[in-house]
């Protein structure tokens, strides 16, 4: 419908065929505004040849990168690298490869008549966010672009205008508090406490509890007869070139942990390491029960039987201080954290000097994190106490509307049982408020909602105004643009 | 050719039954039929209804005349989003408008609005003045800032150098000076809080830089505070700094200006900042209650409605019972109740006062539990019963609560009033009360159907052989226990108790000369046996 026909103000839509890119850590969506689904859901990896790196070093050196399902493909001295780390892109010439590949190859777009909508997270620093901007301008030739906040979308995704946003992605969980659709920053909080987290604790339980247990990834196997885990595994290995990567190693071993998520984990009702010993030993009982026991194939064919570490996995995301990694270089990786975001530099560009001084008496600015250092005990906050100090710092004028609409999200929390404990931990924790939460029931929109939210979002006839287009960019400005349109 | 001829050419056999039931359908469907498909179409069907109805409702000529219509065009134009800051900007989209190209570029060039440019509005915001104007203004809102923290006796005082002249302002200005007043206090208070070097609110400062950004922030954000207070980049304001520093700021820039409504400037001077900070905070505690404090609150809550329905309710039965002292008239002689005629008017008049006032209560009792939760426990608590133990229950009325919930899911359909008997055997009842209602549970006692007058029931007791029976009587005789007399076995009152007691007594009498009997038997044998071996 457009806008000459339309004379109802309820359906506001007109599509002016934008393109909507959600860039994530694990899974980068592309497709066009209005649609219900990205048309692209690929890895944010890329394969690319070791003996290329170092020609594109050179000058005048030409890569060739691969992407989408042909990463899995084992070749020779081929790494496989991710494109963005906590939702922020990392490998600039790998994420304009990416798009450019996707734009051109696969959606072949006519970039003169298409505007681009990107979301970013609420923790992308100014500098970051304007880095984004001139490479799209330059290296695409879209007439105008918008960054929005991937909070933002979901909530329109939801259609809920005051909402808490509980993202609980690949690299990161963040939680958000969203009124009036824009993204609260100074609120917003964001632990790494989650699907990398997740993998790499099965990864180190498995080392840990079946050492013998042999971990090849899929792609190695030809054939195998099933077996259980004290029985040795039965299979025969592919005749492979020699010069496999680790890293393509490591990320064909992701799948096989992200099967496991998929298959395995499910959060117990209640904290599993408790103060009181003889009831946490009560609980672990229950867990432990034959009724909760599963089997899990490896991909040598060989199961192995997990129960109470099913849950216990689950769990880590709830109270990730309880649970050490075996490996101490893991543990190193997960530094504490109590899910404050410095946003300092986000500001830098105009706070003059003589406020520098008067940062330690602002609450709103959290303490930075290099607090650690100096020997300060940082709090470490599993997933319902970073919601519940979210809630707890938002203005109490808001707190009961943004309690009553939790949102939750991410791939993550497709783990079964993971709303309901979150229920009870939150109505526990608040009782003055009346905690309700929301997660939709279809899992391919429960980890595509922000671009589906950003797909609303662009096609929204109200929308057309907020466009930046190119020019606009170049004369008005990168500062006032960042914090003035794309809020 | 029809469905009928197609089942002939097939050798089809069609069962008796077939062709009526195919009638009527036809029939049914003949309006069907008219809609979207041609008869010889339809008649191939034969028995079968279509699995889809066929017409949508609008008839067939809807259907052909959107066959028959030509698609209306639609066209992928260009246009271009009218953007409120800078004039128009270059930026060209693309849509697709119902219309042909021609008419619509004709449109375009007739400079018709963008249809979504009605949504871009932007606040009435004043614009910010020039560093030297602020300055002045800043110094003016300190000067008014610090006079107002002396809190003065008489608000009269505060008013004079305002001048109004109309009555309004005055009362708000009165109001106004309350609030300072309390305003006062709240800052004293604050500064207690806030002993460790911590600055009172009331001294933030405002360079003119901040202020340059909060008014920018607040006409990009249409003044949503929140959000304004998130991108506000200055560290110690508070969102209640911000919002006094820009509403005075504004009442001050205003001011100035000719024409501006005077209730905007009130309002604008009426935001008080300790008086939000007070009301966050007691919200704040509201929210920190412990769950048994809210529990607590909530129970008494409950009771307090339930203490009102319960008044409420024995008002009406007051007047009620008034009303009914009153109806026959007691100044009158009471000479016509004298017949028994008479007394049978009375009762009868009476009764049927009784029986609108109860239809009253009921329908009152249902509206009432129409719109309140919790108003079904009150008549019990009307009821002399309630004092005692709630929880105890009877057999009877375990029996009959199980009965009545039963009666209450079958009939809840109909509307029915609840008999007298029902009524009362729904209230809780102690087992004296239900003694004397002559109420009795009869558990696994085999009961014939119908009406029984305890005086026709024959005792268990009394299937003996007919001597016995006649000694048993003689013994009741000897014993003085009186009977009704005759061949009827019954005690003179027949009670429940009374019958149970007679039953008692008549089968331990009709055993006890049973054990002479065999008593007198054995010892006659004795004797027989003594005196046939001379012992004697
Ligand atoms: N059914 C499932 N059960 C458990 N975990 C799942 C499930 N499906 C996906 N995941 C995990 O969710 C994560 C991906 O989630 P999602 O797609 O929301 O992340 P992302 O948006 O790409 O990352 P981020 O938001 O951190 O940038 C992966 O770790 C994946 O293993
Ligand atoms: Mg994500």
């Amino acid at each position: 419908m457009s806008s000459g026909g339309n004379t109802s103000s309820v359906y506001a839509g007109d599509e002016i065929n934008a393109i909507v890119l959600d860039p994530g850590s694990y899974n980068t969506r592309i497709g066009y505004a209005g649609d219900d689904f990205p048309k692209v859901v690929v890895p944010s990896y890329y394969g690319i040849d070791k003996n290329d790196i170092a020609k594109s070093n050179a000058p005048g050196g030409k890569t060739r990168r691969v992407f989408g399902e042909d990463i899995n493909l084992p070749r020779s001295n081929f790494e496989t690298n991710p494109i963005l780390k906590d939702s922020e892109i990392q490998d600039w010439d790998a994420a304009v490869d990416q798009y450019s590949h996707y734009f051109n190859k696969v959606l072949k777009l006519d970039y003169k008549e298409q505007p681009i909508l990107i979301t970013e997270p609420v923790w992308t620093s100014n500098q970051y966010r304007q880095q984004l901007i001139d490479t799209f301008f330059e290296k695409f030739d879209f007439p105008a672009l918008y960054l929005a906040k991937s909070p933002t979308c979901i909530s329109f995704q939801q259609g809920r205008p005051n909402c808490l946003v509980v993202d609980i992605g690949h690299d990161s969980v963040s939680v958000t508090p969203v009124i009036d659709g824009i993204s609260l920053l100074k609120n917003s909080m964001k632990t790494n406490y989650a699907g990398r987290f997740l993998s790499d604790h099965i990864q180190d339980l498995l080392a840990h509890k079946f050492p013998e247990a042999k971990i090849e990834p899929r792609y190695r196997i030809k054939s195998k007869n099933p077996t259980v885990f004290p029985t040795a595994a039965d299979y025969t290995t592919k005749p492979l070139n020699e010069n496999i990567t680790t890293s393509f190693d490591d990320y064909q071993k992701e799948k096989i942990w992200h099967e496991f998520k998929e298959s395995m984990l499910e959060v117990p009702e209640k904290k599993l390491n408790n103060l009181n010993a003889s009831q946490s030993n009560s609980i672990k009982e229950f867990y432990s029960s034959d009724a909760n026991k599963r089997l899990f194939e490896l991909p040598t064919g060989q199961s192995v039987e997990l129960s109470l570490d099913r849950y216990a996995l689950a769990d880590t995301l709830f109270d990730p201080e309880s649970y050490p990694f075996h490996n101490a270089d893991l543990n190193e990786k997960y530094p504490p954290s109590n899910g404050e975001i410095s946003l300092a530099n986000t500001f830098d560009d105009y706070k003059p000097l003589k406020r520098a001084r008067k940062a330690e008496s602002n609450q709103s600015t959290p303490p930075l994190s290099q607090d650690d250092h100096n020997g300060n005990h940082t709090e470490i906050r599993g997933l319902s106490s970073l919601i519940s100090s979210t809630l707890s710092s938002v203005d109490i004028d808001l707190r009961s509307s943004v309690a009553h609409n939790i949102i939750i999200t991410g791939g993550v929390s497709l783990i079964p049982q993971l709303t309901e404990r979150l229920y009870t931990e939150l109505t526990n924790s608040n009782p003055g408020l009346k905690i309700r939460l929301h997660a939709v029931g279809n899992s391919s929109e429960r980890f595509n909602q922000a671009w589906i939210g950003g797909s609303i979002l662009a096609s929204l006839g109200t929308f057309h105004q907020m466009w930046v287009s190119k020019e606009e960019y170049q004369e008005v400005g990168p500062d006032r643009i960042l914090s003035q349109r794309f809020r | 050719m029809s469905a009928s001829d197609i089942l002939d050419v097939l050798n089809v056999q069609r069962g008796e039954g077939a062709p009526a039931k195919k009638k009527q359908k036809t029939n049914n469907g003949k309006t069907q039929r008219q809609s979207g498909m041609a008869r010889e179409l339809y008649n191939l069907l034969g028995p079968n209804t279509p699995p889809v109805s066929l017409s949508a409702g609008g008839g067939s000529s809807a259907v052909k005349d959107k066959l028959n219509l030509k698609p209306s065009p639609w066209s992928r134009i260009g246009f271009t989003p009218q953007k409120s800051e800078k004039g128009k900007s270059n930026l060209k989209l693309y849509h697709w408008v119902k219309g042909s190209k021609e008419l619509l570029e004709q449109e375009a060039i007739e400079e018709k609005p963008y249809f979504f440019d009605k949504f871009d509005l932007k606040p009435d915001i004043p614009e910010l003045v020039d560093e030297e104007t602020y300055d002045r203004l800043m110094e003016e809102i300190r000067r008014e800032k610090s006079k107002n923290s002396i809190p003065t006796e008489t608000t009269n005082d505060d008013t004079k150098p305002a001048s109004n002249d109309n009555n309004d302002n005055k009362t708000t200005e009165l109001v106004n000076g309350i609030d300072k007043e309390k305003e006062s206090r709240a800052d004293s208070k604050e500064k207690e809080h806030k002993e460790d070097g911590d600055k009172s609110p009331a001294e933030t400062e405002w360079s003119y830089e901040e202020t340059k950004q909060l008014f920018v922030l607040c006409n990009d954000f249409e003044l949503k505070w929140h959000a304004i207070f998130d991108r506000f980049t200055y560290p110690g304001k508070t969102l209640e700094d911000l919002k006094e520093h820009f509403y005075l700021l504004c009442g001050k820039i205003l001011k100035n200006k000719p024409n501006v409504n005077p209730q905007l400037l009130d309002s604008l001077n009426s935001y008080s900042k300790s008086k939000e900070i007070e009301r966050k905070q007691y919200l704040e505690n509201l929210l920190t209650r412990t769950p048994a404090e809210i529990a607590e609150e909530e129970s008494l809550v409950v009771e307090a409605r339930r203490f009102e329905l319960a008044a409420k309710k024995m008002l009406v039965e007051r007047s009620n019972l008034l009303t009914l002292f009153d109806s026959p008239q007691t100044s009158q002689s009471v000479q016509q109740y004298r017949s028994s005629q008479g007394l049978t008017n009375l009762y009868n008049s009476l009764m049927i006062m009784d029986k609108h006032q109860k239809r009253k209560q009921l329908s009152f009792q249902k509206g009432s539990s129409g719109r309140d939760p919790i108003p079904p426990s009150i008549p019990v608590a009307a009821s002399s019963s309630f004092k005692k133990d709630r929880g105890f229950q009877t057999h009877l009325q375990q029996y009959l609560s199980g009965l009545l919930k039963q009666n209450q899911a079958n009939n809840n359909g109909i509307k029915q009033e609840k008999s007298a008997v029902q009524q009362l055997l729904a209230k809780k009842l102690t087992v004296k009360e239900e003694e004397a209602y002559g109420l009795y549970y009869h558990a696994n006692e085999k009961l014939t159907p119908g009406v029984i007058l305890r005086s026709g029931q024959r005792l268990p007791g009394l299937s003996q052989r007919q001597s016995t029976l006649k000694s048993v009587s003689s013994l009741l005789q000897e014993l003085d226990i009186p009977t009704v007399g005759g061949t009827n076995w019954k005690p003179i009152m027949p009670t429940r108790k009374t019958m149970t007691k007679f039953d008692e007594l008549l089968r331990a009498s009709a055993t006890l000369l049973e054990v002479k009997k065999a008593k007198d038997k054995l010892e006659s044998e004795i004797k027989l046996i003594k005196s046939q071996r001379g012992l004697q």
